[in-house]
């Protein structure tokens, strides 16, 4: 055997993983392996593989004979769209993917590349956490993944896709990220299993239960995609990245945009219902208003009274928050400020200019409400939005009530352009809350106080429920016809594309987390 | 037959509770319409259940693989679209919360054929409340 078939044998028996029973294992679960998820990622024949040879030195129980190809990971980068993105991929077929000390370095060592190079990172884990033989050295590579998935945060985009188990400590490098896909049905992530909970709190739940992708996509917020299988989760991403840049020095890219930027939209003049207490779906406005209708919604299932998704607008990327009048009222509550908070902070990160879409009747009220924290939950959407400096265009398309408009981005908190529709009701509360507390003294003194409350109800609609009182202030730039609405939106961007806006010198603010 | 008086609003209201045998089938918590003519009869309907030893709406408890929908938000039940036995689509609407003086619509979250609504037109909810079991 001479050098060259020395190497390709070595490559040869480290590309097959855990052998080929594991391997049958991993596709009988419905599970792709890890290189056949780094191939799918990644555009054809492009995918570098670093560290090959890395070899763990852990001589604990018995680790001295034992091999673990790749050391259960395969690290590397390679093109999405020509587009230049690091990646790892835990490999479950070699000691269950466990991380241990150079498990870890490999995973570093792509973090600090990426950083330093300005390139997307994506994780595709599959583990069953840490390598138990070799102690506190495979806590400290958690530690230091965490510490660079933090570092990077904002400067370049991460991405994480849960593809099998993801469980203790494991899950906090997913949490730091940017984006969490979970694929169904294959994959969990959760502190503690069900075997922990029921000895310790008698609670019986099964791993599906506790920590699957939909209980995270919809209930805890944990995650922001579900996919059908690995290679659904793969085409999302590589979707996902489309829209990003590649770090925060960048634009997201631009794609060439077969929409006409001056489309009028006549669907949106009759879109909204003649009965203000009826919802409509959000989404049928976000559709006519973006590039071939085409959005890519974040966290679709959780907080659905808001409505948080990245789209284009002549060929560019754009982030919508939008309140969902068909959902909860379209109310503000706890999740839906968090969902939008963090959702503006990505945008800001990153670049992308923000469209904000109001029909928001307040926030929600009530004892849970305010237990739960809804102060300090809707104060980071006050401060998100005021702390971003991309672009950002709000419309006001029917109700915008109280402190819920001023935290849908109103132009104090440094909207670049709001508009508003002609049927926009900008005030601080609805005309009946207002007339009894305005003219509580009058209702009452009159000798027929329904009539008189009717009166003074239509009196304060006249004056405060539409966009014009807003609209004289200068609080609203301009009340458009909503059919024009795409066409004055894009031109809206075209004009802040050359936004500067710096922030006094800190070290970071004190956003109420 | 048991007869309770109710008072609402300072008129009292006569109302006779009938002990229906077990063999008959639980429908929806029958109000006492004669006499909930007046103003307010909903919650006349609601506690009248609660001292009878007829089946209550809410005693049963939920079956294995069902799907309960919970209020999502505190409100008033506008009106209630959906009825026991009928089969139902993800996203049909059940029923319709008012609530931020919005009409919202709660809708099915998934297949699955009602087996019980529990609650009554006018019903005032809170978030949690069971509304419909499927």
């Amino acid at each position: 055997m001479n050098e060259l078939e020395k190497l390709r044998a070595k490559k040869a028996h480290i590309q097959a993983g855990g052998g080929q029973k594991r391997i049958d294992d991993q596709h009988n679960k419905g599970k792709l392996t890890a290189r056949e998820r780094i191939n799918l990622l990644f555009d054809e024949g492009s995918f570098v593989e670093l560290d090959t040879f890395v070899r763990h030195r852990c001589t604990n129980f018995g680790m001295d004979k034992t091999e673990a190809p790749g050391e259960g990971v395969v690290t590397g980068y390679g093109r999405i769209d020509g587009r230049m993105v690091y990646a790892f991929a835990q490999d479950f077929t070699v000691l269950g993917g466990s991380l241990g000390e150079y498990h870890a370095e490999k995973i570093v060592k792509v973090q600090d590349a990426a950083l330093r190079n300005g390139c997307p990172i994506i994780g595709l884990l599959d583990s069953g956490g840490a390598r138990i033989q070799e102690g506190v050295n495979s806590l400290s590579g958690f530690g230091k993944i965490f510490y660079r998935n933090t570092i990077s945060s904002g400067v370049i985009p991460q991405i994480s896709a849960i593809m099998g188990p993801c469980a203790g400590g494991a899950v906090y490098s997913p949490a730091i990220t940017d984006f969490i896909y979970m694929v169904d049905k294959t994959s969990y992530m959760y502190i503690t299993g069900p075997d922990v909970i029921k000895t310790v709190t008698g609670e019986t739940v099964t791993h599906d239960q506790l920590g699957g992708a939909k209980v995270h996509n919809s209930r805890s917020g944990v995650a922001h995609f579900i996919a059908d299988s690995d290679a659904d989760c793969i085409a999302q991403i590589r979707n996902l990245v489309s829209y990003l840049p590649s770090n925060n020095a960048e634009n997201a890219p631009e794609y060439a945009c077969s929409d006409d930027i001056n489309r009028s939209c006549p669907e949106l003049d009759t879109i909204i219902p003649d009965n203000p207490n009826k919802g409509y779906d959000m989404y049928d406005i976000i559709r006519s208003l973006v590039d071939n209708g085409e959005i890519l919604d974040a966290q679709p299932l959780y907080a659905k009274n808001m409505i948080t998704c990245f789209a284009r607008m002549g060929g560019k990327t754009v982030g919508i928050i939008a309140n969902q009048p068909k959902l909860m009222a379209g109310c503000l509550d706890v999740n839906a400020s968090d969902k939008a908070a963090r959702f503006i902070r990505r945008c800001d990160a990153f670049n992308i200019p923000m469209l904000t879409l109001v029909d928001v009747p307040g926030f929600l009220p009530g004892t849970g409400q305010e237990y739960d924290g809804i102060i300090r939950h809707g104060a980071k959407m006050l401060y998100a939005y005021s702390e971003a400096t991309v672009p950002k265009i709000t419309l006001v398309t029917r109700k915008a009530y109280g402190g819920a408009y001023i935290g849908m981005c109103c132009k104090e908190l440094g909207a670049d352009m709001s508009f508003a529709w002609p049927n926009a009701e900008i005030a601080v509360m609805g005309a009946e809350g207002a007339a009894n507390i305005v003219f509580r003294r009058d209702i009452a003194a009159s000798d027929n106080p329904e009539a008189k409350r009717q009166e003074k109800i239509s009196e304060y609609k006249e004056k405060f429920n539409n966009p014009y009182a807003a609209a004289s202030m200068g609080y609203v730039d301009d009340v458009i016809e909503p059919n024009e609405s795409r066409i004055r939106i894009i031109s809206a961007l075209a004009i802040c594309e050359g936004k500067r806006q710096s922030l006094p010198a800190k070290k970071h603010g004190n956003i109420p987390l | 037959m048991k007869t309770y008086n109710i008072t609402v609003n300072g008129k009292t209201y006569s109302v006779n509770v009938e002990e229906v045998g077990v063999g008959s089938a639980p429908t929806a918590a029958p109000a006492p319409a004669p006499v909930a003519a007046a103003p307010g009869p909903a919650p006349v309907a609601a506690p009248a259940p609660a001292p009878a030893p007829a089946p209550a709406p809410t005693a049963a408890p939920v079956a294995a693989g069902s799907a309960v929908v919970t209020c999502p938000m505190p409100g008033t039940i506008l009106d209630i679209i959906a009825k026991v036995g009928s089969q139902v689509k993800e996203g049909d609407v059940l029923l319709i919360l008012e609530a931020m003086k919005m009409e919202n619509e709660i809708m099915a979250p998934c297949d699955g054929v009602v087996s019980q609504i529990s609650v009554t037109v006018g019903a005032s909810v809170n978030t949690g409340d069971t509304l419909v079991v499927l």
